[in-house]
C-alpha cells in the first residue's frame, strides 16, 4: 500500500494511526445521505450516497426540514450498506467520523448523532470532521501522492474559494466570494432561464449547443485580487434576457458559463503563481462542470504544474473524503469528544499569519 | 431483557436503562437545546450507573414524537445507529403517552399537551386502565384555542400535563373541572418511556431500525407552500 510521501506525515500527539486504520465516514451536511470506509486516509473500500436532489427539486433548492427528514430515513441503510460493501462490521473499524459543519444544522445533528452512538457501541474514536477540509482531502484520495504545497479551487452552492494547502491541517484562505457562490450563481440563472434545478447541470447540457461568446457578459473583479463576485453576473444575465427575448437560451448559458470559468480559472493560475503552488486542484459541485474541467487543465498544462482533477464523485459531497480528512485529524488531533455539537457556521482553521 | 431508552422529543434530553427489575437507572436535563451534546454523554453515563454495558442491551426505545424536530430526529438518530450497530430490534413510544403514563392513577380524563412553538400545542386525550393508560383520540396539532374549546365540549374532568399545558395554562386554567398537573409532569420522560417499552418489548412489539416513523404532525413549511401554491 502507498503511503502518501512527499507530505508532512501527522503529528502523532493525537492518535497512533497507520495504512490499516479503518475509519467510517458519514456525510449528511446538505442533500446528499453519504457512508463510506476508507482505509489509511485514502483507500476507499466503499463509498455510498444518496441523494435527495429529485426530493427537493420542485422546491427549486434544498428545503433544510425536508433535507433533515430524509437523513433520518435514509442514513440507517446507506451505512449498512457501507459497511456491507467494505465487508467490515464494527469491529473492524478503528474510527467513526461525521461532517459537524458547516452546513445545514438539523441535517448535521443527525450525521453527528448517528457518528457519535455507534463510536460509543463500537468503542472506538469519534471524530468531527470540517466539511470543507473534507472536500481539500478529496483530491488525496484518489492521488495520495500528490505534493504540497497546492491551491484548491473550491466552487460548490455554497462556496467558492481559493485555498493554499500548506500542509496537512495548515490552510491559507486566498480568495473568496464577497456575495453569491458559483454554484449559486448557476442556480439562480438556470432557474431564470427555465432550465430547473438544480441549474449547473441543465446549463452545462444545454451551453453545449450554444456560443460561448455571443454575449460578453462581464468578469467581475477580474483584474483584481482573488476574491470573486457573482452576483452582478447574474444581474446581467437578467438585463441581456429583457433587452434581448430573442436571444436563444443556448448561448445565453453558453456565455454565462463561458464567463463564470473564464473568472474561476484566470484567479485559480493567479494564486497557484502567487504561492509557487506544485499543483492545482480542483473541488465542491461545480467541478463537475464541464467546460471548467477542460479550461482547469489545459491551464494547469500551459502552466507547467499539476493540475489534479477529482472524479465526479469525488467532487460532489461524499462520505469517502470525510473519513479521509477524519484519518488525519485523528493522527494530529486524537477524537472528538462525545459532547460534540453541529455548528452550521464552522470554519476552515487558517494558519494564523 | 435490558432496554435502553432514548428521549429528546421536548426541551429536555433524558436517557434510562432498564428491564424486568424497573428502571435501573436515568438521567434527565432540560437546560438548552442542547440535544446532540448532552444525548451521547448522557447514554455513557446512565450505563456506568446501571452497571451496564451497551452490548448487554436487547432493545432500544425513542421516543418518536410528535415534538421539536430537530430534538426528536437526535434522539431517534442514536437510537436507530445503537440498534444497528447491535442488531437488536426497537420500539417507538409517543411522546404523548409518554407524558400521559406517569398520571395513570388518576380516574378524571389526561390531556397530554406538548409544545409545538409558533403559537400551537400537540396534544391527545387518554383514559385510566388496568395497568396503564389508553388513549382515546388521535395526535393532533392545533392552536390552544382549539383545544380549548375541545375541552369545553367534553363532559367529565381532565387533567392536563405537559410543557404545552404549562406554556398556555391561562387558556385553560379557571375552567370548571379542568386542572395542570405541575411541572414535574412537564416533559416527557426516558423512564416512562422504558417502562411502556418494557410491556411492549414482553409482547415482542418492536421493529426494526429502518421501519420507525416518526411523528411529526406538521408538514415541512415548504411543503405547505408548494402544495398552496400548486392548489390556486
Ligand atoms: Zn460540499
Amino acid at each position: 500500500m502507498t503511503e502518501p510521501t512527499g507530505t508532512t506525515e501527522p503529528v502523532t500527539t493525537g492518535f497512533a494511526i497507520g495504512p490499516d486504520t479503518a475509519i467510517l465516514g458519514i456525510e449528511t451536511s446538505c442533500d446528499e445521505t453519504a457512508a463510506s470506509v476508507v482505509l489509511g486516509g485514502h483507500l476507499v473500500r466503499s463509498s455510498v450516497v444518496s441523494s435527495q436532489v429529485d426530493i427537493h427539486a420542485r422546491f427549486g433548492g434544498v428545503v433544510p426540514e425536508i433535507a433533515s427528514r430524509a437523513h433520518v430515513d435514509l442514513l440507517t441503510p446507506v451505512i449498512a450498506e457501507a459497511l456491507v460493501e467494505a465487508g467490515v462490521d464494527g469491529a473492524d473499524l478503528q474510527a467513526v467520523a461525521a461532517t459537524c459543519g458547516p452546513g445545514l444544522v438539523g441535517s448535521l445533528l443527525v450525521g453527528v448523532s448517528t457518528a457519535k452512538a455507534l463510536a460509543l457501541v463500537w468503542g472506538i474514536p469519534f471524530i468531527g470532521v470540517n466539511h470543507l477540509e473534507a472536500h481539500l482531502y478529496a483530491a488525496l484520495v484518489e492521488d495520495p501522492t500528490l505534493e504540497l504545497p497546492v491551491v484548491v479551487l473550491l466552487v460548490s452552492g455554497g462556496h467558492t474559494m481559493l485555498i493554499e494547502m500548506a500542509g496537512h491541517g495548515q490552510y491559507r484562505l486566498l480568495g473568496t466570494t464577497i456575495d453569491d457562490a458559483a454554484g449559486e450563481a448557476f442556480d439562480k440563472v438556470g432557474r431564470y432561464l427555465g432550465l430547473g434545478y438544480p441549474g449547473g447541470p441543465a446549463i452545462d447540457r444545454i451551453a453545449m449547443e450554444g456560443d460561448p461568446h455571443a454575449i460578453a457578459f462581464p468578469r467581475a473583479m477580474m483584474a483584481d485580487g482573488l476574491d470573486f463576485s457573482f452576483s452582478g453576473l447574474k444581474t446581467s444575465v437578467v438585463n441581456h434576457v429583457r433587452k434581448h427575448p430573442e436571444a436563444q437560451t443556448a448561448d445565453v448559458a453558453a456565455s454565462f458559463q463561458e464567463a463564470v470559468v473564464d473568472v474561476l480559472v484566470t484567479k485559480a493560475r493567479r494564486a497557484a503563481r502567487q504561492i509557487g503552488a506544485k499543483g492545482l486542484v480542483l473541488g465542491g459541485g461545480v467541478a463537475a462542470n464541464s467546460l471548467l474541467r477542460e479550461r482547469f487543465l489545459s491551464a494547469c498544462v500551459e502552466d507547467g504544474i499539476h493540475g489534479f482533477l477529482p472524479s465526479r464523485a469525488m467532487c460532489t459531497d461524499n462520505a469517502a473524503m470525510v473519513a479521509a480528512a477524519a484519518w488525519w485529524r485523528l493522527g494530529s488531533d486524537g477524537p472528538s469528544p462525545l459532547d460534540l455539537g453541529a455548528d452550521p457556521n464552522l470554519k476552515l482553521p487558517l494558519l494564523a499569519d | 431483557m435490558l432496554i435502553l431508552g432514548l428521549e429528546s422529543a421536548t426541551a429536555q434530553v433524558g436517557c434510562a436503562i432498564g428491564g424486568h427489575e424497573g428502571v435501573l437507572a436515568s438521567s434527565h436535563s432540560a437546560r438548552g437545546k442542547r440535544h446532540a451534546e448532552n444525548l451521547t454523554p448522557a447514554i455513557e453515563f446512565v450505563c456506568r450507573q446501571a452497571r451496564v454495558e451497551l452490548s448487554e442491551i436487547s432493545c432500544v426505545a425513542v421516543d418518536h414524537g410528535p415534538g421539536l424536530f430537530t430534538g426528536l430526529r437526535v434522539g431517534v438518530a442514536s437510537g436507530k445507529a445503537i440498534a444497528q450497530a447491535l442488531r437488536v430490534p426497537m420500539i417507538a413510544v409517543s411522546s404523548l403517552d409518554l407524558l400521559a403514563f406517569p398520571l395513570r392513577f388518576t380516574d378524571r380524563r389526561i390531556a397530554a399537551v406538548i409544545d409545538a412553538r409558533r403559537g400551537e400545542v400537540f396534544w391527545a386525550f387518554y383514559r385510566q386502565v388496568p395497568g396503564g393508560v389508553q388513549r382515546v383520540s388521535e395526535p393532533t396539532v392545533g392552536s390552544p384555542d382549539d383545544l380549548a374549546a375541545e375541552l369545553l365540549a367534553q363532559p367529565g374532568d381532565t387533567l392536563l400535563c405537559g410543557d404545552g399545558a404549562i406554556r398556555y395554562a391561562e387558556q385553560f386554567a379557571d375552567r370548571p373541572g379542568i386542572e395542570l398537573a405541575g411541572g414535574d409532569h412537564a416533559y416527557p420522560s426516558a423512564r416512562a418511556l422504558v417502562q411502556l417499552a418494557h410491556a411492549k418489548a414482553l409482547r415482542e412489539d418492536w421493529v426494526r431500525p429502518h421501519e420507525i416513523e416518526l411523528l411529526y404532525l406538521r408538514k415541512p413549511d415548504a411543503e405547505i407552500n408548494w402544495s398552496m401554491r400548486e392548489g390556486a
